[in-house]
């Protein structure tokens, strides 16, 4: 109990044995939770669904009070912020319309090619309510769980790129682990030269850059996606890009900013869906192929033909 | 009358000790949104040792092992830390302060600081490694350093706004 300064040694001894006995029990915990045994795993679900409303409601004020202090500051450089937003409209716009023209020929190579029928995830989204960060550990709660499917494993992505995966599953909440946390492990590759390595998070602002090839020469700025090795993640995720530290070591800056989550998206189970014209939903409306162009191939009798996607 | 009534104390005792528990909650998790702003990106100070320790050295309020046990098992619950994690560096900065307390009795005020200081890194420091020892890797160094020292800077912050808010509190009073 709360109580005043210890008056007597005696009763401070007693007392320190005590802090001894908790101490073991707490390091007898840490252990436990190691060995992440599904009893353990259980109750820290079931406390952190129980805490969350608790913690939502502790935390809410302390963000809209940093909200209001971030909006001052931005407030400044608001004419900077609008140039600078212009100028990246217009470059979007150029890239817009190049790659609506692109995903249709995209489609028919693939078609072409025969190339296996990609797989259509289904995303739930759900709100941050913690706040990331910490020394020891870098997770975050979101306010979806078990009854919207998500599961222990899948990924967590913002409009940005990955955040990281699903480590904990309560009934209404789920806990996930940073991509910058030290537990963190993500199979990528190099998108400029295509080489394979993985990535740990430090608890600090950079990844690890692990078992890259010593024949790779990783450039400053390159863009860093998930390889999809392993099968546990979905490929072509933005992570991050390539940075340089002062010693000349490689290091991978994540491109999500884990301090301004609001929403984040599971990737829950894939649910299968064949490749077709009508079902493919591209980001640009695609144009049906008219049945005179003649490009994907010839049958025996040595006329071109048009497959049907279904094949 | 009141005042003789045992089951009356207890319960009294009992609802004191609840509401210590739910301050130092309350604590840990405003110490834990502090990163929603862009000053504490890195890391967030360690206010709850400074609660604890001004409980004890300023205001004598000698907060009980339970009550940090499951303080800090709870924050480790809420923040998806190692279980045990903080009950260990709350537990063990109650030891030292306790200890040193018992062991300096006649300390000057100006001490005080450094008292903390030697308390808080020690504490933090066994925590540090001890954690290093189960993840198997070293963690950066840089939220660590930010830290201690934006834990060590507040100290005197808050306790010079106590002083201030107990003087102007005296002088309406007078």
């Amino acid at each position: 109990m709360v109580s005043g300064k210890p008056s007597n040694l005696k009763s401070f001894k007693s007392n320190k044995n005590f802090n001894f006995i908790l101490i073991l029990l707490c390091l007898t915990l840490v252990f436990l939770g190691k060995l992440d045994l599904i009893a353990i795993r259980n109750i820290k679900a079931f406390l952190s669904d129980f805490l969350a409303p608790v913690t939502f409601a502790l935390n809410k004020p302390v963000k809209e009070i940093a909200g209001v202090f971030e909006d001052v500051k931005s407030a400044g450089s608001l004419r900077e912020e609008n140039i600078r937003l212009k100028s990246e409209v217009r470059k979007l716009k150029v890239i817009n319309s190049k790659a609506s023209s692109q995903e249709l020929e995209l489609l028919e190579l693939r078609q072409l090619l025969k190339v296996l029928p990609e797989r259509k995830n289904k995303i739930i989204t759900g709100r941050a309510i913690t706040a990331p960060g910490g020394i020891f550990a870098n997770t975050v709660l979101i306010n979806a769980g078990e009854d919207y499917g998500i599961k222990v494993g899948q990924p967590a992505i913002s409009s940005l790129g990955l955040v990281g995966y699903v480590v904990n599953v309560s009934l209404k909440t789920s806990r996930i682990l940073l991509l910058i946390d030290i537990n963190s492990m993500i199979p990528v590759y190099l998108t400029n030269s295509n080489w394979p390595a993985v990535v740990q998070g430090q608890s600090g602002n950079l990844l690890k850059i692990k078992f890259l090839s010593s024949k790779a020469e990783p450039i400053d700025g390159e863009v860093v996606q998930t390889s999809g090795h392993g099968g546990r993640l979905p490929s072509g995720i933005n992570v991050g890009k390539i940075v340089k530290s002062f010693s000349g070591k490689f290091y991978v800056k994540p491109i999500v900013d884990f301090h301004r989550l609001t929403f984040i998206s599971i990737i829950t189970n894939k649910t299968f869906q064949p490749l077709s014209l009508k079902t493919f939903d591209g980001f640009a409306p695609l144009q049906k192929p008219e049945s005179s162009i003649n490009l994907k191939g010839l049958n025996l009798s040595g006329k071109r033909v048009i497959e049907s996607p279904e094949d | 009358m009141i005042k003789d009534n045992k089951n009356f104390y207890n319960l009294y005792k009992f609802s004191i000790t609840i509401l210590f528990f739910v301050f130092l909650l309350c604590i840990l998790n405003f110490q834990k949104s502090l990163s929603f702003f862009s000053m504490f990106e890195i890391s967030t100070p360690s206010l709850i040792s400074i609660v604890i320790y001004l409980c004890i050295v300023r205001f004598n309020v000698n907060p009980s092992n339970m009550i940090l046990f499951f303080t800090g098992f709870l924050h480790d619950i809420m923040i998806g830390n190692n279980l045990g994690t903080t009950s260990i560096f709350l537990l063990l900065f109650k030891y030292f302060t306790e200890n040193m307390i018992l062991e300096k009795i006649n300390k000057k005020n100006q001490e005080e600081w450094i008292y903390f200081t030697i308390i808080f890194i020690f504490s933090f420091g066994i925590v540090f490694l001890f954690n290093l020892i189960i993840s198997f890797s070293l963690i950066e160094l840089s939220p660590i350093f930010f830290h201690i020292g934006i834990t060590l800077i507040l100290y005197p912050i808050i306790k010079t706004s106590i002083n201030f808010f107990s003087f102007v509190f005296r002088l309406i009073k007078s």
